[in-house]
């Protein structure tokens, strides 16, 4: 009982002991970042591209003369920790603006919350279609799935394959991306040999590659992430299924070659993309290996460069620090911005457009499909 | 100090869902691994009414009856088998509940899961209904405590040690084992349902991936850390674990090293388990001292 | 038709690495009287070490690595009898059961702090099965069903000719009288664990060559093989056997008729409805070894 005491009295230390608040002399804005869990190693890389375009921002003076700030507040990688993180945002600082969270089932988490107590969230890494319904607080600058699931379906009809069997990995991503590629290719004359979804995480898909087997199709649109998509590669190939794989961007990465091998040549997916010829791209590339040399652009860095940037432009244009004048602001400035990723307008749900191109692997490598 | 009063519910609804579990492990004696699927049932079915347009409250009470069922649903084969048997029996079981969570999308809208659950509609939304739904969770907390303490010296608490102790003589004694054991089972379940639907409108999203194998080590070690078969171990467990968890969230870690942490706390839980069994199996607080102090 | 076939063969070669590990966990119950959730994370650890011994900086080819990763399971397979278990056998059940849920929590962690959640590989390129009547085996599968088939025909030999063997079924019939009769306790109980161990990493590696490794590889294969031990009677050797390829077969089957997200779902219930109409087991009574 005694060493019980103890352990709460330590705790209770520890809370107390908590990081000073927000100044009012600085503009501070919460983020929800996983810092530590499965989505840590790409945390990482979201914090340094934010920071460098923090950088920058107070290089030119922050907003109005004060410095910005990024709160970072780690999420477990989990939804329930995203609920804690934001809960802690919302409620110990108050801040007007907070980043969401990476991977959709975390960012859908935490949407109600910020929306019921109106305050603006913004995503830069989510794309389950869903999040366009969370209400009139929330933001993203990463393109919707929707758009997405129709660059596939138009993939697989330019490409001329009318019966395909679609499979897609088992979470808010793979399912919602699935509907969309649906809707449009049913739409356009296409037709389903087989649909099924394959769990996340698994080592063994060969129930699975068996069942697209058995229907024998010219090409399979798998919908699915980087290691079950170089399994199900791999062991198709080996139960000897020659086939079209035509995937999503989820997918694209040095990755799926180096653990599928020889089983990934020829695939094609689409990805969204931005072009890397403008000069804000070049001017954020030179920028990131000034501040961080010899370190590769982390995954999804531009979109969180751009979040943070626009962001502190609405800032600069808000009438006042309340939710709701920022969000005014944010629409307004949103119009016909051009970050690093393109055209950031916000439509009226608080998503942007995007360009999708075509990706293959093509002797081990991964290149832009012609 | 709002943020407070986040980890408090937090600690209340673990608190429920440990003493739960701890009228079937401690008092009953039986081996329930499985038991983060009634906190599943009780949680979806509360939810699932409540974005029906359901009343909150009708929810809740759906959410304990639906899960009481499942419990004796549970019973009728599972109790047939004893100790490690039974502990199986239900650990599958739970898996069993989260593969329906995850697959009948047409139901529980599989992983993507449910988001904007409701609160109570006197408790208010937002942060503004905080302070109420601590009231209410407190509120709630106190009932099942009273009410575990009540059945553990009622004479049904009293026969249900007796068949933990040994079955036997329970039955020489003229007891019933099989219907003690059902009724010990749903009155755990039920409570756990409650647990599950408290979650559920508090935190307003729940996706499959919330009631794992994960959640049942914590809520284990939350009554076995305080003490198995007492009033007070639970809560006082849960209390712990909770706090422990979220004072991670206020050491400074390095961005580099910030993927060790889920791992490491881990192993703080297993190692956690294999301590208290190896030197103080009775927990923090031990039944036997306890009752002579008594 | 050659789609169920395939689904048969597959099974098959499951159900062969199931036995494996059923081995190794009804061993353990039929000596010791309990189920030992850790074993799960001797097929983990089997695996993963194999992994650490071929990587730089180390580098040793797959074949060679094996061994000091086998050995390394073992021990880590007799340190949980060591620190943990046997300190608890005379004391509650549950006690013994929690603390085993711990060392498979602690354990799975550990592998996690070590080399992180994500997918790894042996990083084996990818070859063409071999195609026969329309059915397609790879090598890595038929070298998993035939190391199978060679660790259960020497354990049948060790447990039927030998005297270790001898004492080890005397031990799991009556565990009193064995000590009274003056069998070794101390030989058989490390054999049994080295035993376990042995079987659960070795069958990890085959599984992680034909597949990929994960941290949570060992629990959801814990699951499955206990699966094949109640159906051939806890205790029951021969029945693990037969068990693991009826539930191999029984999920690789199901999957023609179910979404494949039900796969795991096959052999939950089967395990469910196996507890409850015949909780002795279907090729085996519930005690002693046959």
């Amino acid at each position: 009982m005694k060493k019980m005491i103890f352990l709460l009295l330590g705790l209770g230390v520890l809370f107390c002991w908590s990081p000073g608040m927000a100044e009012s002399d600085e503009i501070t804005v919460g983020a929800v970042t996983p810092l530590t869990g499965k989505l840590a190693v790409y945390g990482e890389g979201f914090q340094q591209a934010m920071l460098l375009a923090l950088d920058q921002v107070n290089a030119r003076g922050g907003i109005h003369g004060k410095p910005m700030k990024i709160a970072f507040e780690d999420n477990n990688s989990t939804s329930k920790g995203s609920v804690s993180a934001i809960q802690k945002l919302i409620t110990i600082h108050k801040f007007p603006v907070i980043f969401g969270p990476a991977a959709s089932s975390n960012f859908l988490a935490v949407c109600p919350i910020a929306q019921q107590n109106r305050v603006i969230l913004i995503g830069a890494e989510s794309a389950a279609s869903a999040i366009t319904r969370c209400g009139s607080y929330v933001f993203r600058v990463f393109p919707s799935d929707r758009l997405q699931g129709k660059g596939v379906a138009e993939l697989a009809l330019d490409l001329g394959y009318k019966e395909v069997v679609l499979t897609y990995v088992n979470n808010d991503w793979g399912v919602g991306l699935a509907d969309v590629f649906k809707e449009v290719f049913l739409k356009n004359g296409g037709r389903l040999l087989d649909e099924f979804a394959h769990d996340e995480g698994k080592t063994d898909y060969r129930s699975e590659v068996l069942r697209i087997k058995k229907n024998d199709p010219e090409a399979v649109v798998n919908l699915t992430y980087i290691k079950e998509g170089a399994t199900v590669l791999k062991q198709a190939y080996e139960n000897g299924v020659d086939v079209q794989w035509l995937m999503g961007s989820a997918s694209k990465s040095p990755k799926l070659v180096a653990l599928a091998g020889g089983a990934a040549e020829g695939v094609i997916g689409t990805y969204p993309t931005f072009s890397q010829q403008t000069p804000q791209y070049r001017a954020f590339k030179a920028a990131w290996d000034r501040k961080y040399p010899g370190k590769k652009l982390p995954i999804f860095g531009e979109y969180n460069y751009d979040m943070v940037k626009l962001t502190a432009r609405a800032l600069k244009a808000a009438e006042s620090m309340s939710p709701e004048d920022i969000r005014t602001a944010l629409m307004e400035v949103s119009k016909g911005y051009r970050g690093v990723t393109g055209d950031k307008t916000f439509d009226a749900n608080g998503d942007v457009g995007a360009a999708y191109g075509r990706w293959t692997v093509k002797q081990g490598g991964i290149t832009d499909y012609p | 100090m709002d943020y407070l009063l986040h980890i408090l519910i937090v600690a209340l609804i673990y608190a429920v869902f440990a003493m739960s579990l701890n009228l079937e492990l401690g008092y009953a004696g039986l081996y329930n691994f499985g038991h983060v699927a009634f906190f599943g049932i009780g949680a979806y079915t509360s939810a699932l009414l409540s974005l029906a347009g359901l009343p909150v409250p009708l929810g809740m009470a759906c959410a304990m009856v639906a899960a009481g069922m499942a419990g004796a649903l549970l019973c009728v084969p599972a109790l047939r088998l004893t100790g490690d048997f039974f502990g199986i029996a239900t650990l599958v079981f739970a898996e069993m509940v989260r593969l329906f969570f995850l697959n009948e999308r047409w139901l529980t809208k599989g992983p993507m899961g449910l988001p904007g659950i409701p609160r109570p509609s006197w408790v208010g939304t937002g942060i503004a209904a905080m302070p109420m739904f601590l009231v209410l969770c407190l509120l709630l907390t106190v009932s099942v405590f009273l009410l575990v303490r009540w059945v553990a010296v009622s004479p049904f608490g009293r026969a249900l040690k007796v068949v933990r102790e040994d079955e036997y003589v329970a039955q020489a004694l003229g007891k019933n084992v099989f219907s003690l054991k059902t009724r010990a089972v749903v009155a755990g379940s039920v409570l756990a349902g409650l647990a599950g639907s408290l979650w559920a409108h508090y935190i307003t999203y729940i996706s499959p991936g919330d009631f794992t194998l994960n959640e049942t080590i914590l809520v284990l070690l939350c009554v076995v850390l305080g003490g198995k078969g007492t009033n007070w171990g639970p809560v006082l467990g849960a209390f712990a674990v909770v706090f422990f968890q979220e004072a991670l969230r206020f050491l400074p870690i390095p961005a580099d090293l910030g993927r060790l942490i889920a791992p490491l706390q881990g192993m703080v839980y297993g190692l956690a388990l294999i301590l208290i069994m190896l030197q103080r199996p009775e927990g923090v607080i031990s039944e036997y001292r306890r009752s002579r102090v008594c | 038709m050659a789609y169920y076939a395939q689904l048969v063969l597959n099974g098959v070669i499951a159900g062969s690495i199931y036995a494996l590990f059923a081995v190794g966990l009804t061993l353990v119950y039929g000596v010791f009287r309990f189920i030992n959730f850790a074993h799960g994370e001797l097929i983990a650890w089997g695996a993963y070490l194999v992994l650490l011994f071929a990587l730089p900086p180390i580098s040793l080819p797959l074949y060679l690595a094996l061994i000091p990763a086998i050995a390394g399971t073992v021990l880590i397979g007799v340190a949980q009898d060591r620190f943990v278990y046997r300190h608890l056998l005379q004391g509650h059940r549950i006690t013994l059961l929690i603390a085993s849920i711990g060392v498979s929590y602690f354990l799975r962690n550990t592998l996690r702090l070590i080399w992180g959640s994500d997918l790894m590989t042996y990083g084996i390129r990818p070859v063409r099965g071999i195609q026969f009547a329309g059915l397609s085996i790879t090598p890595t599968q038929l070298l998993m069903a035939g190391t199978a088939v060679l660790f259960l025909v020497i354990l049948f030999v060790l447990l039927t000719r030998t005297l270790l063997g001898k004492s080890l079924r005397a031990v799991a019939d009556n565990m009193e009288l064995a000590a009274v009769m003056g069998v070794p306790m101390q030989r058989v109980r490390v054999t049994v664990w080295v035993l376990a161990a042995l079987f659960a990493g070795v069958g990890g590696f085959l599984l992680a060559l034909d597949t990929n490794l994960e941290p949570a590889m060992g629990m959801t294969n814990m699951i499955k093989s206990f699966a094949a031990v109640l159906l051939g009677g806890a205790g029951n050797v021969w029945g693990a056997l037969l068990g693991g390829l009826f539930i191999g077969m029984a999920e690789n089957i199901g999957v023609a008729f179910f979404s494949p997200g039900y796969k795991d779902f096959i052999s939950f219930a089967l395990i469910f409805l196996l507890l409850i109409l015949r909780p002795q087991g279907i090729f085996g009574v519930l005690t002693g070894m046959r």
